[in-house]
């Protein structure tokens, strides 16, 4: 039982310390803020500081909105090829829709990361991520037109929608920030209700007189 | 003479005492001499190299980062890992010190991880895998200052997103083939010989921080033989030496993270404090190679 009673307490002492110095805010008990310690020293460990914000921002909070705008950022190009490679109406709304509703989703983003005062770029963005589409397989797309386009575009958005749904779902409940794991969670509604419309448009008969869809076309990258 | 013949009795003892403590100071300079060379080198066959080294052999692959993505599953390229084999997006320090280990010696539960190589889209893991810790590329008084690496602390080294080899710190060359000149880019490695992979991770720590927002701020390169003062303690250097079954034509070759400059390291320190202390007191502050058990050579 004894061990019950020390095991807590140091506990609760290892939750002060880091706690104290993540929040870079100091103990309101009027306790000395541990990163007053010299800077030689080997001060008391800390976690990734938010520094210069009051925000709750966690690490995983602050990975995934850095996550976030690097995958909207190579998702709206994509976007942005539709109306000038297609003609089918069906697909130029959905990427209007989609891209309205991700540069909002980047808007939002950019503004928490900047609440967090954490830097804008991590060092594993901007290159072949799971979801990210290529800077090759964008320059395949801005030469491709009519169906082969679709088929390019809806693989890409499938392969984006879905790796944004998973991590945002681990955003919503590893996550701390309120805002941002609110944002997660629309994120996962969107992208959820945006991949079921992908579903119905990709393998609806298409308006346009072409030959028959070919099996496995747009079946992402996984 | 004559100046010896006035000396007061005073003076006389004054003289003595004072040859007395002469004879005293260089006894001791002579005793600590001594055994300073005693503690350095313990045997007359210690090599005069700061080095202690963890050779972990491959654990397991995962899509995951637990520094750059933490609490994010899937959100990486893939991942190869060493060291623990626990490691996942949410892995935090009790996580790996409590962890089985893949590593020699077994002290060492820290996790090291890389993007997989891929030959022909076919995974490919390294089958000599060595972490050396080193005293080297700073002035011999900063070595001899060297601070244990803090627990927990996280170290990230190389360029995920070079877009070109001046990007990059990334070495490849080819183990048992010296005269292939080494490449920030993959090689051409002889018929019998591996394709290697160098990679030296900063070892200048600014004191404070285990992580930083960026993964990278907390820790620096020396400048000019010594650590910066913003970073100012100086910790040993983990090289990073990993050997891949595979040689020829490079052109099948990528990693996850994309060409061969793309070559970048993650390590989270989990060593035990007390065996890390030990290593860095009797390998790298008196300069002597050790082995994995930590003790000279």
């Amino acid at each position: 039982m004894r061990g019950h009673v020390a095991a807590p307490s140091t506990l609760l002492v290892a939750v002060l310390l880091v706690g104290g110095c993540g929040a870079g805010s100091p103990d309101p008990a009027g306790n000395p803020p541990p990163s007053a310690a010299a800077p030689t020293a080997v001060a008391p460990p800390s976690a990734v500081p938010a520094a210069g914000t009051a925000g709750p921002f966690s690490p995983t909070d602050i990975a995934w909105l850095q996550l976030t705008v690097a995958m909207a950022e190579r998702l709206l190009p994509v976007l942005d090829l539709v109306p000038t490679r297609t003609t089918d109406p069906a697909w130029r709304r959905l990427a209007a829709e989609v891209g309205a509703a991700h540069r909002a989703d980047l808007d939002r983003s950019r503004r928490l990361l900047a609440d967090s005062g954490a830097p804008a770029t991590n060092p594993h963005e901007g290159h072949d991520m799971p979801g990210m589409v290529t800077a090759e397989e964008l320059t395949a797309l801005g030469a491709a037109t009519g169906k082969p386009f679709d088929r390019l575009v809806a693989q890409h958005l499938r392969a984006h929608l879905t790796q944004a749904v998973r991590i945002a779902g681990a955003e919503r409940q590893n996550g701390v920030h309120p805002a941002t794991t609110a944002l997660a969670a629309a994120v996962v509604r969107a992208g959820t209700a945006e991949l079921a419309r992908l579903d119905r448009l990709d393998r609806a008969p298409k308006t346009v007189p072409a030959a028959p869809s070919p099996t496995g076309a747009g079946t992402g990258r996984r | 003479m004559d100046r010896a013949a006035p000396l007061s009795g005073i003076h006389r003892r004054l003289r003595f005492a004072a040859a007395i403590g002469a004879v005293l100071v260089l006894l001791g300079t002579y005793i600590a001499s001594t055994t300073n060379r005693a503690d350095a080198a313990p045997g007359i066959n210690a090599i005069r190299v700061a080095e202690f080294p963890a050779d972990c052999t491959y654990s397991h692959r995962l899509p995951d980062d637990p520094i750059i993505f933490p609490g994010l599953p899937g959100a990486s390229h893939m991942h190869s890992f060493f060291g623990s084999t626990v490691t996942n997006a949410h892995t935090t320090l009790p996580d790996l010190v409590n962890s089985p280990t893949t590593c020699n010696p077994r002290t060492d539960v820290s996790s090291y991880w890389v993007p997989t190589l891929y030959n022909n889209n076919v995974p490919v893991e390294p089958t000599i895998v060595t972490f050396y810790y080193l005293g080297e590329g700073v002035r011999a008084d900063v070595v001899a200052a060297t601070q244990p690496i803090p627990q927990g602390l996280r170290i990230v080294a190389g360029n995920a997103r070079a877009t070109g080899p001046n990007e990059s710190i990334a070495r490849w060359s080819c183990l048992h083939a010296g005269h292939v000149a080494p490449s920030k880019d993959f090689v051409t490695c002889p018929a019998g010989t591996m394709m290697e992979s160098y990679l030296d991770f900063p070892q200048c720590w600014n004191g404070r921080d285990l992580d930083s927002p960026d993964h990278k701020s907390h820790m620096a390169y020396p400048v000019n033989q010594a650590c910066p003062a913003t970073h100012p303690v100086h910790v040993p250097k983990l090289r990073q030496v990993l050997r891949y079954p595979v040689n020829g034509n490079p052109a099948q070759f990528r990693l996850a993270s994309g060409a061969g400059y793309t070559m970048h390291g993650d390590f989270f320190n989990a060593w035990p404090v007390a065996e890390m202390a030990r290593r860095v007191q009797d390998c790298i502050r008196p300069v002597i190679k050790c082995g994995h058990d930590g003790r000279p050579i």
